[in-house]
């Protein structure tokens, strides 16, 4: 009996040690205007910080964690990002911009260490082993790629303060590195179903890659829950993709949109010009109808350990539409509409798979998307191949409430700003002081070849206003063989990062993140095949020269009538001769011996 | 007339040195032929070419990605090398696919693939570091050709080439004598068995010519000053998708199956036809052990293939019951020792947990390397500091002027 109690207690401990579910996934779908529609997939894996350290790996993969532990990673932030998101027309961006990175591979990491060249080495070998794991460039991080930033990031996970002490936080960005189909293969292989059941059975390549905006994102982060004890180490991958409808809806081996014959165009007619010539043909992509398997080529395989430990199983799916809107689902599925958020839910069926269709709606309102704090283009300024600028517009739509943010950038080396140069006015009252715009600067300068230019900007936005940010920076010349065999295709310029401080008047502010698109920088590109020309014509010099100078020291110059005619007679005698010198030396030998 | 006399070294030097290059000649012998038997298969892949118009180049690549792939190598075991995107690039019209035939009727992308090099890594010093292994520690294991003496490696090239010389990225070359040293590195470090080296340039076959290793096949698509031509374009996709030599190796490879042990070297070989591959294909048998005669019967699935031939090591050697002892005695030690650093580090790791997770110092200067904050001006006092130095140092200067004038 007493036996019983003891397994009792034990299997009732396992339950409360394991009551938040180790895994979770949740697929958020949301049309945008223009026939848009935005997916946000999200997978929560975690683990006890204990197992972890142990190398019990269960759903945070081993590849990743024994990286991690390699490198003394405490947290690291991953991006793969591509497009643009529209910050116009879509509103403001999914996690309030925490998931997302630069264009190409943005990377950054707390890296615990004694002294900063360690956590460099540590960092170095921390993106070496993820160029591995992710089939992407990431060795190219290296000194010059690499910022330590003071302001704009801060750790996520919860870090005591004895080790925060001695973490260290690096930052890489590669805004030229292209994502494609190899680095969502390796990131689906992270995941516990990889990708063959659950919401990320509908992921692949041929429509993430067709997105006009997608990020995918992983962050390792360690979490300590104030009410429990024991801290957890959270692996969260997230892949967010602004889909357009119409164009996924393509056949994949014949995606090529052919003009529609004339008598099936439905004409705009209440543009002026619309007569039986002219047509402008209506737009009919946010009234269309779609279904799961349309936009993402396949639907839902089932679920993926949806069932948690009371055995119930948890939403994945949701999706905002209005509420009167008709959404279909497959049989098996259990629907939950919320009338108040117009978010309606669904339980995925264990094995069958899961289909959503929403037919063509009577009213074509897509739900209003919050507008984003802040608007931010940057872009280059000037002519010509010695000296550019740069200009960042940054505009506060909010009318009454200032916005306070840090600007943050990184500059290649050899691009070289000049501090100052930098400015910051008010669109459309130029009078107003720089001071009371840029509240701080904080700038570490670029060393040739060594490391790229770091600058953090404090600014404040009035509300209702732009603000202009603007610097000159000169070009560098580089050396023949550090260009890269593209080299007039220009040099691609990191995003600049912008982080919102909460304000502290409201306290439901969140920080937020938003990121400028990246630049293409034209830098004085040489004739390449010049330097074949140049050795040409110096060893084409070289030869004549030496050649002519090397004939005059070494020969005698003599008349035609001075030089000896060939006969065999001479030869034969001075043959004779040294036989006869040997011969004589032999002699003297033998009469040597003989005395 | 006068003639320098010669004068000979001492006999001792003389022998010293003959015994030298005796030593020498030894040295450069290739080594034996390694007695190991077949244990691994690898596949070295690489396009050379960058830009959109080369997509052909990366579709023949991915042809052989595929087909190795599918008679059973590993994604560990294949090194792949890409230097440009044309799955993901804005002029493809099919995102995320790469196709090698007009039909489209074979994803070559797919969605399960594993570049290893790509973009600007794609260079001659790092295919070469590759094949001979000098590369730094921290390199990852998917980038590195981890074969032995047991290992069969299929290296296949494609790109512009001219007479032996293959262009990387339009912007550097290897040379067929680099390729052919590369090759007697790995031979030395014994890291291949046996190789097919095959190639598909313009001029191809100057590139194997320079080949002095022993247990390599060399195969190439066309002769010296002749081309290697496009196959055929596809107009939706706007360029060529593949290489006519390419296309009839992969036509014969298609009809080989996985464990397929009838097709040999000799009928892939003998498949090549002239009359539609428009260049003279050429074969390179001398290198390997056994010469043609051998080479023709070898299997294609000896280098497309996967063979999990398991060599033990020491077989015939006695069963040592000590040396087992100790290693279990030595394990035992190794297990005892983690377990009291674990009940170590669950201690302090309680302990961790005890402070309480602290929210981050807002603002704080940083003690570690990082920007710097930038000061604005004081204002009036600065300017006045500037100016009275300027001040003062006018003033030295004419002082010291009057001082040294003699009058």
């Amino acid at each position: 009996m007493r036996r019983f109690y003891l397994l009792f207690l034990s299997l009732l401990l396992a339950v409360a040690a394991t009551a938040d579910p180790q895994y979770e996934e949740h697929l958020h779908l949301e049309p945008l205007p223009q026939g848009l529609l935005l997916a946000s997939f999200n997978f929560k894996s975690n683990a006890t910080l204990q197992s972890f350290e142990q190398q019990h790996f269960k759903y945070i993969p081993r590849s990743l964690g024994q990286i991690l532990q390699h490198a003394r990673t405490k947290e690291l932030h991953l991006r793969f990002s591509s497009g643009r998101w529209d910050a116009e027309s879509w509103g403001a961006r999914p996690w309030d911009g925490k998931k997302e990175g630069g264009t190409g591979v943005e990377v950054w990491a707390w890296i615990e260490a004694d002294t900063g060249e360690e956590a460099s080495l540590r960092w170095i070998t921390l993106n070496h082993a993820l160029s591995g794991l992710f089939c992407a460039s990431l060795n190219f991080i290296d000194s010059t790629r690499t910022t330590r930033p003071v302001h704009t990031y801060e750790p996520v996970g919860d870090h005591s303060n004895t080790s925060l002490s001695n973490l260290h936080l690096l930052h890489g960005t590669l805004p030229r590195e292209v994502v494609c189909t190899e680095n969502l293969t390796p990131f689906l292989k992270l995941l516990p179903c990889k990708g063959k059941a659950g919401i990320s059975s509908l992921l692949n390549g041929h429509k993430l890659f067709d997105a006009s905006w997608q990020s995918m994102s992983i962050d390792v982060r360690p979490v300590c829950p104030e009410s429990r004890s024991g801290c957890i180490v959270e692996m969260e991958q997230t892949v967010d993709m602004v889909l357009d409808i119409e164009r996924s809806k393509r056949p994949h081996d014949n995606p090529i949109p052919r003009p529609a014959p004339a008598d099936q165009l439905i004409c705009d007619t209440s543009k002026s010009y619309s007569s039986s010539e002219a047509c402008f043909p209506i737009d009919m992509s946010s009234m269309q109808s779609w279904s799961l398997s349309d936009v993402f080529g396949r639907p839902i395989k089932g679920s993926c350990l949806a069932n948690d430990i009371r055995g119930d199983r948890s939403e994945s799916v949701c999706i905002s539409v209005p509420y009167e809107h008709q959404v279909f689902s497959s049989q098996g599925s259990v629907e939950r509409k919320d009338p108040s958020s117009n978010h309606r839910c669904y339980v995925l069926p264990e094995n069958d798979a899961f289909e959503m269709a929403l037919p063509q709606q009577e009213s074509q309102a897509v739900l209003p998307r919050p507008s984003p704090p802040l608007y931010a283009s940057r872009s280059f300024t000037g002519h010509g191949q010695e000296r550019g600028g740069v200009q960042s517009l940054l505009t506060n739509p909010s009318p009454n409430a200032a916005v306070s943010f840090t600007y943050f950038e990184t500059l290649p080396w050899f691009m070289k700003p000049y501090l100052h140069t930098l400015k910051a006015q008010i669109a459309a009252s130029p009078s107003q002081s720089q001071e009371e715009i840029i509240k701080s600067i904080y700038y570490r300068p670029a060393l040739d070849r060594q490391r790229g230019t770091q600058l953090e900007l404090q600014i404040s936005v009035p509300p209702a206003s732009t603000v202009r940010l603007t610097y000159d920076f000169e070009k560098a010349i580089l050396r023949y063989t550090e260009y890269p065999p593209d080299a007039n295709r220009g040099f691609d310029v990191a995003p600049a990062v912008i982080r919102l401080h909460p304000d502290p008047a409201n306290p439901s502010s969140k920080a937020v993140y938003l990121r400028t698109t990246s630049l293409l920088l034209s830098l004085p590109t040489p004739d390449f095949s010049m330097p074949y020309n140049v050795i040409i014509l110096t060893s084409t010099v070289i030869a004549l020269a030496f050649g002519s100078i090397y004939n005059l020291l070494v020969r005698r110059f003599v008349g035609a009538d001075e030089v000896e005619s060939f006969s065999l007679a001479k030869v034969k005698a001075r043959i004779k001769g040294r036989f006869a010198v040997i011969k004589d030396r032999f002699s003297m030998k033998k009469e040597k011996k003989t005395q | 007339m006068h003639l320098p006399s010669l004068s000979f070294p001492p006999l001792s030097v003389l022998v010293v040195l003959v015994l030298f290059s005796i030593t020498f000649t030894f040295a450069t012998i290739p080594l034996p032929p390694p007695s190991t038997q077949h244990t691994s298969n690898w596949a070295v892949l690489v396009s050379t070419s960058r830009f959109w118009f080369n997509y052909r180049h990366l579709a023949n690549v991915l042809s052989l990605y595929r087909t190795v792939k599918r008679l059973g190598i590993p994604d560990s075991q294949i090194i792949l090398m890409l230097p440009d995107d044309m799955a993901c690039n804005p002029r493809n019209a099919f995102p995320g696919t790469v196709y090698n035939n007009a039909d489209r009727a074979l994803d070559l992308y797919g969605d399960n693939i594993e570049v290893d090099y790509r973009g600007y890594e794609v260079t001659v010093e790092n295919f070469i570091r590759l094949l001979t292994d000098r590369l730094p520690a921290e390199f990852p294991r998917s980038k590195r050709l981890g074969t032995d003496a047991g290992s069969n490696v299929l290296v296949y090239m494609t790109g512009h080439g001219g007479n032996e010389f293959l262009k990387f990225q339009d912007s550097e070359e290897i040379g067929s004598r680099d390729l052919a040293d590369a090759f007697e590195q790995m031979w030395e470090k014994r890291r291949y068995r046996e190789v097919l080296f095959m190639i598909d340039t313009c001029q191809a076959n100057t590139l194997y010519t320079q080949f002095y290793s022993p247990g390599i096949i060399a195969t190439g698509s066309s002769e010296v000053d002749q081309s290697s031509y496009s196959h055929h374009a596809d107009n939706d996709v706007g360029v060529a998708v593949i290489d006519r030599w390419t296309y009839y190796n992969l036509e014969f490879l298609e009809g080989v199956g996985v464990g397929d042990r009838g097709k040999t070297l000799g009928e892939l070989f003998g498949s090549y036809d002239e009359g539609k591959i428009h260049s003279r294909p050429g074969v390179r048998w001398d290198l390997f052990p056994g010469g043609e005669t051998v080479g023709r019967d070898r299997l294609v699935m000896d280098f497309f293939g996967n063979v999990q031939d398991v060599e033990v090591e020491g077989g015939e050697r006695a069963w040592n019951e000590s040396e087992w002892r100790e290693d279990l005695k030595r394990l035992k030690e190794l297990v005892e020792r983690r377990r009291r650093d674990q009940q170590n580090g669950t201690e302090s790791g309680r302990l961790d947990v005890m402070d309480a997770p602290t929210a981050p110092k807002e603002m704080a200067e940083p003690a570690k390397p990082g920007a710097a904050k930038v000061e604005a001006g004081k204002g009036w006092s600065q300017q006045v500091i500037g100016a009275s130095t300027i001040l003062g140092c006018i003033l030295i200067w004419g002082g010291t002027s009057l001082l040294d004038n003699p009058r």
